[in-house]
């Protein structure tokens, strides 16, 4: 495929721009990680990582895995995907589909959990020869980088920004379009939404029921001094709002999707005049059978009658439990604040 | 034989004494590079100010030679020669007085003013005009780098080769600025200064600039010029540093100033406001004592507005 072509396609996944109200707008993504797989890749061939006799690497079990399977199949590369139980039947077929490579590993290793399982057999796969190509979005600075172009649509189409939120899982999104943001409007206010149970923000790690955000590692790739307030969203927070949000705005958006508008409804409407954009960071197809399944949702008990207006503010990240919760963050570094919580600064306040 | 004189309504074909004119600028509001397939191509938006002007007469005669007054003005001398040979009289000679108030050296834009007037003069002198496209490749030619004073829209110029990447299709809106000298006793050559070697990363900083540049420009967002403009005086700032700029960058928040634009080719660095500020006069005074302070000179300038900024005289 020309890169002409892959340029083209590339443009169509981009974030439709919704206004959700007068001063919230919604960037709705189809596949947002299509943009960190495209941008990866190119890199990895301008710096001479890869040639044409590469294959690609990587440990992914969400969107991640579809966005590299696409890029990988428009621009010839060989993909092998390493993932577990948690790949979905369809995400799996359409990796097939776009002559992807999906291995599932066994079962969780003895420390570090399915994670690490997975992580080892990628470091065998690449031991097998240099062709073969780690992307390794977690710590690959390309991964933040991506996210210029969509730095740029908000800046043209919206003008001033004075509010970024979205869900935190590599942190690639969310630090590298506040970083891109920030170069203009250095006091742009930064939310993550992460879940409980995750350790990116301190939270002890947990089995988690949330997909698609949160972690059970620290990525290199998440700058904690880019926040100003961080959220812990449940799943059953998550996904009763994302429902509401496609009753609400016929949004038919991805699961983490409901987390981040939830948080950003929330700070729009405490602060009118400030102008809020929200990642959406993949459309509802994948969770027909789950978040759009009422018998499902039922039945696994993650439909709530009722949202919670506010968040519970919490000082030290191991308070926050239950129901969504949030720090003042205040652009501190993950030290300053989980391991001297009670130090808190006047600029955290503030 | 030499001539003395020229019969201008009889001598060669229809040639007149022409005259051209031309403002000068007060630095970027925009200094960067795009991505291009051949490399990078470095690329500018200039803050035009009516206040400097360069104004040049040409008398054309038939000696062959070109003389230039004053004669360090070797650039308006080589342009003038480019303006001949693309009009088809390549050896057509005469007398170029430049005439300007524009400081040399400072990073106004005085050469790029110079050359273009300098154009002018000639087509005005042959009766022919040039396109701002043709003007621009000319003064390329002349200069080596040039800026987009020639136009009468904003612009975005690629001033090593004279094309244009966007256009904007409007002026650049209205400013008030206060012009301060951060290195009153320096004086800087364009063409001694190396392009400056951006990164790839910078590159996609870049590319955020532009589109909200663009979007500055079109619809007249002075808030989002200046912060455009001092986004890409952060960025050029870590590339090629310039002294005395921590302290604009101080005074602009100070003041509540809509931002700081640097003359990348020079040693002026402008403090920017909104004209329709209640404020502003309150504003200029400070930041010109605030300069005073510094041991600084500085002047207080008003950006051109959609009026003609360069015309055949």
């Amino acid at each position: 495929m020309s890169s002409h072509t892959a340029t083209a396609l590339l443009h169509a996944f981009r974030a439709r721009l919704v206004p959700l109200s007068d001063n919230l707008i919604a960037a709705a993504f189809p596949l947002m990680k299509i943009f960190p797989a495209a941008f990866c890749v190119a890199r990895a061939r301008q710096d001479g990582l890869i040639s044409a006799r590469s294959t690609i690497v990587e440990s992914s079990s969400g969107t991640m895995a579809l966005g590299l399977a696409m890029v990988a199949h428009w621009s010839g590369y060989p993909l092998v995907i390493v993932s577990d139980q948690a790949c979905d039947q369809v995400l799996a077929r359409r990796m097939q589909d776009l002559g992807a490579r999906v291995e599932i590993v066994d079962g969780p290793a003895p420390v570090g959990g399915l994670q690490r399982a997975r992580l080892d057999r990628v470091r065998e796969i690449c031991a097998q020869g240099e062709e073969y190509w780690w992307v390794n979005q977690y710590d690959n600075t390309s991964n933040p980088a991506a996210y210029a172009a969509f730095a740029a649509q908000l800046a043209g189409e919206c003008g001033r920004i004075d509010c970024l939120v979205g869900t935190v899982g590599s942190g690639g999104s969310m630090c590298g379009t506040a970083d891109y943001l920030a170069a203009l409007f250095p006091d742009l206010h930064v939310i993550g939404v992460d879940t409980f149970g995750s350790v990116l923000f301190g939270q002890p790690d947990r089995p988690r029921q949330l997909r698609g955000l949160g972690n059970s590692l620290l990525p290199r790739n998440l700058d904690h001094t880019r926040f100003d307030e961080v959220h812990w969203v449940s799943v059953q927070e998550a996904y009763t709002a994302t429902r509401r949000l496609h009753q609400i705005t016929s949004l038919f958006c991805g699961g983490t999707s409901g987390a981040a508008w939830m948080v950003a409804r929330h700070w729009a409407e405490q602060h009118p005049g400030k102008r809020v954009v929200c990642l959406f960071p993949d459309d509802g197809h994948r969770y027909v059978h789950s978040v759009y399944d009422d018998k499902e949702m039922h039945a696994h008990g993650h439909w709530l009658p009722e949202l919670p207006a506010a968040p519970r503010e919490v000082r030290d990240p191991r308070d926050a439990a239950d129901a969504w919760s949030s720090i003042r963050w205040g652009r501190r570094s993950y030290a300053e604040v989980v391991e001297e919580p009670c130090r808190l600064t006047a600029t955290a306040m503030g | 034989m030499q001539p003395t004189t020229f019969d201008y309504q009889n001598g060669h074909g229809a040639c007149r004494i022409g005259r051209g004119w031309c403002a000068g600028h007060h630095g970027e509001l925009f200094q960067g590079a795009v991505a291009g397939e051949h490399g990078m191509r470095r690329c500018l938006m200039t803050l035009p100010c009516d206040n400097f002007q360069s104004s040049v007469s040409f008398f054309p005669d038939s000696s062959g030679e070109l003389r230039v007054d004053p004669p360090h003005k070797a650039k308006s001398r080589r342009a003038v020669q480019y303006s001949l040979d693309a009009l088809g009289f390549p050896h057509l000679g005469g007398v170029i007085v430049v005439r300007s108030n524009i400081k040399e050296s400072k990073g106004y834009g005085s050469s790029t003013a110079d050359c273009v007037a300098a154009a002018l003069a000639v087509a005005d002198a042959l009766r022919v005009k040039f396109t701002d496209e043709e003007l621009a490749r000319l003064v390329v030619d002349a200069e080596q780098a040039s800026d987009n004073v020639m136009f009468s829209d904003a612009v975005l110029f690629a001033h090593r080769e004279g094309v244009v990447l966007d256009d904007y299709a409007t002026p650049v809106p209205r400013l008030d600025l206060v012009a301060i000298d951060c290195e009153p006793d320096r004086l800087i050559d364009t063409l001694d200064s190396a392009p400056a070697p951006y990164s790839w990363k910078d590159l996609q900083y870049f590319e955020v600039l532009i589109t909200a540049l663009r979007r500055a420009v079109r619809t007249h967002d002075l808030p989002l010029l200046g912060q455009v403009a001092t986004a890409s005086a952060d960025l050029n700032q870590h590339v090629l540093p310039k002294p005395g700029y921590a302290d604009m960058r101080r005074l602009a928040r100070e003041r509540g100033a809509l931002g700081v634009a640097v003359a990348h080719s020079g040693t002026v660095m402008s403090v920017l406001l909104d004209p329709a500020d209640p404020a502003v006069e309150h504003k200029i005074e400070l930041l010109q004592l605030d300069a005073m302070r510094l041991g600084l000179p500085s002047t207080r300038l008003r950006t051109r507005g959609a009026h003609a900024h360069r015309r055949i005289a």
